[in-house]
């Protein structure tokens, strides 16, 4: 039932949340299909997302900020105090290798790579890369003298990168970069001696410039690269290119 | 782990501080009620901190991904309540409304965006506009519009569109940032 016509005029209650939702679903195959609503559909999306920006402006109760920040803190500490018994459990079986455990979980039929990105935080690290970019998280990322630069290797002829190792934490800053091909974007991966690269949550793309500085999420103690691939948009489990970009650590 | 998953909560803290403002008004636009528009923007909130929703770059600046996921929140809301207890803002009055003395610069600079948007809103043919603020704002459906209006659904979803083409043409594609 794909076809154009019938569904010519829908595009605008779709943009406007005016469907009902069997019909956005029924809405969105079709667009999967048709060219002409996929760009009416993006030509239109200006107007839709000007819309919220046309209300009042009020601000929120400060009560509702630590009702929020509340709530997240206690799971972040619940989701930390997971994490070290988590890391606990994997230092006792030595040879554990957590990418091909990974891997066992989603042929066991466990958690896929598409629950795991749904942990708490990891949309939140896919922001901070834009926040990063906009020069908003420099609170985050502050530079201090023991800052190590390594140059990465990288497949662009023309891009510059490089791996800046700071004590808090290490960040990819790239320039002239191109930006992934059409329907992928880049994802980082901790590559460990011995063991295949292990995924991260961190998905990035670059400016309209080939710029882009990306946070790679927590330490390089035992990582020998951090590599960039590109892949699927939500990222992979395991890489399915070649990494564009190859930074060692040593 | 720790400092990773604290980092964390310091990142949503800080899209929590940049984008909770927009997001209250809208939610407040659309919901008529503090109370309600509290619950939604938490929901919004404590929904992109666990997660449910996953930010695509490709699609537009974190603040339209946050404010599109605060207008589904506060449709959802909408469309539990009771259609004809629905109210518009200006029915309660909203005495906490940014007076000009008191916004910061980037608050005078949505106030600026929010002009040019209102006005590009205003420039449409009533029937057009009505029909734009009742789905967006009101999350009726297309067919309950048509109800209400007693008009054919496909009438109303061509009004919708014809509207949002001239908003687009009115701003210019893209002059009014959302970022």
């Amino acid at each position: 039932m794909n076809d154009h016509s019938q569904w010519a005029d829908t595009v605008g209650a779709y943009l406007l949340g005016a469907l009902e939702p069997d019909e956005a679903e029924r809405f969105e195959a079709h667009l999967a299909d048709c060219p002409v609503c996929r760009r009416d559909v993006e030509d239109l999306r200006v107007a839709a997302d000007a819309l919220p920006v046309s209300v009042p402006l009020i601000r929120p109760p400060a009560a509702l900020k630590d009702r929020i920040m509340s709530v997240v803190n206690e799971e972040a500490e619940l989701l930390a105090a997971a994490g070290r018994r988590a890391d606990e459990a994997g230092e006792r079986p030595p040879a554990e290798d957590r990418s091909r455990a990974v891997g066992r979980r989603r042929r066991s039929g466990g958690r896929s790579l598409g629950g795991w990105l749904l942990r708490p935080g990891v949309a939140l690290a896919c922001a901070l890369v834009l926040l990063v970019a906009g020069g908003a998280a420099g609170v985050l990322l502050s530079r201090g003298d023991d800052t190590r630069t390594v140059i990465a290797q990288t497949r662009a002829p023309d891009a510059d990168v490089r791996l800046e190792i700071h004590e808090d934490g290490s960040m990819l800053v790239a320039e002239n970069m191109p930006a992934p091909p059409s329907g992928r974007i880049y994802q980082v991966w901790l590559k460990r001696p011995g063991k295949d690269p292990e995924p991260t949550s961190v998905l990035w793309s670059t400016r309209g410039d080939g710029s882009a500085e990306v946070a790679v999420p927590g330490s390089l103690e035992g990582v020998e690269a951090v590599l960039v691939t590109d892949e699927p948009p939500g990222g992979s489990e395991e890489p399915t290119k070649p990494p564009v970009i190859t930074a060692e650590t040593a | 782990m720790q400092l990773v998953r604290r980092g964390e909560a310091a990142a949503f803290e800080l899209i929590y501080e940049r984008h909770a403002q927009a997001a209250f008004s809208l939610a407040y636009r659309m919901a008529g009620s503090r109370g309600v528009a509290e619950d939604v923007v938490q929901e919004a909130f404590l929904s992109i901190w666990r997660s449910g929703a996953r930010y695509e770059r490709a699609r537009g600046s974190v603040r339209t991904w946050v404010l599109g996921i605060v207008h589904h929140r506060a449709i959802d809301a909408l469309r539990r309540s009771f259609v004809h207890e629905r109210r518009r803002a200006s029915d309660e009055g909203i005495d906490e409304t940014l007076e000009t003395g008191e916004r910061t610069d980037v608050e005078a600079a949505r106030h600026e965006e929010a002009a040019t948007v209102r006005a590009a809103l205003g420039h449409l043919p009533s029937e057009q506009s009505q029909v734009i603020e009742l789905a967006y704002f009101g999350g009726f459906t297309h067919t309950e519009i048509a109800e209400m209006l007693e008009t054919p659904v496909g009438t109303i979803k061509g009004r919708m569109r014809l509207g949002l083409e001239k908003m687009r043409h009115a701003l210019g594609a893209g002059q009014v940032s959302l970022g």
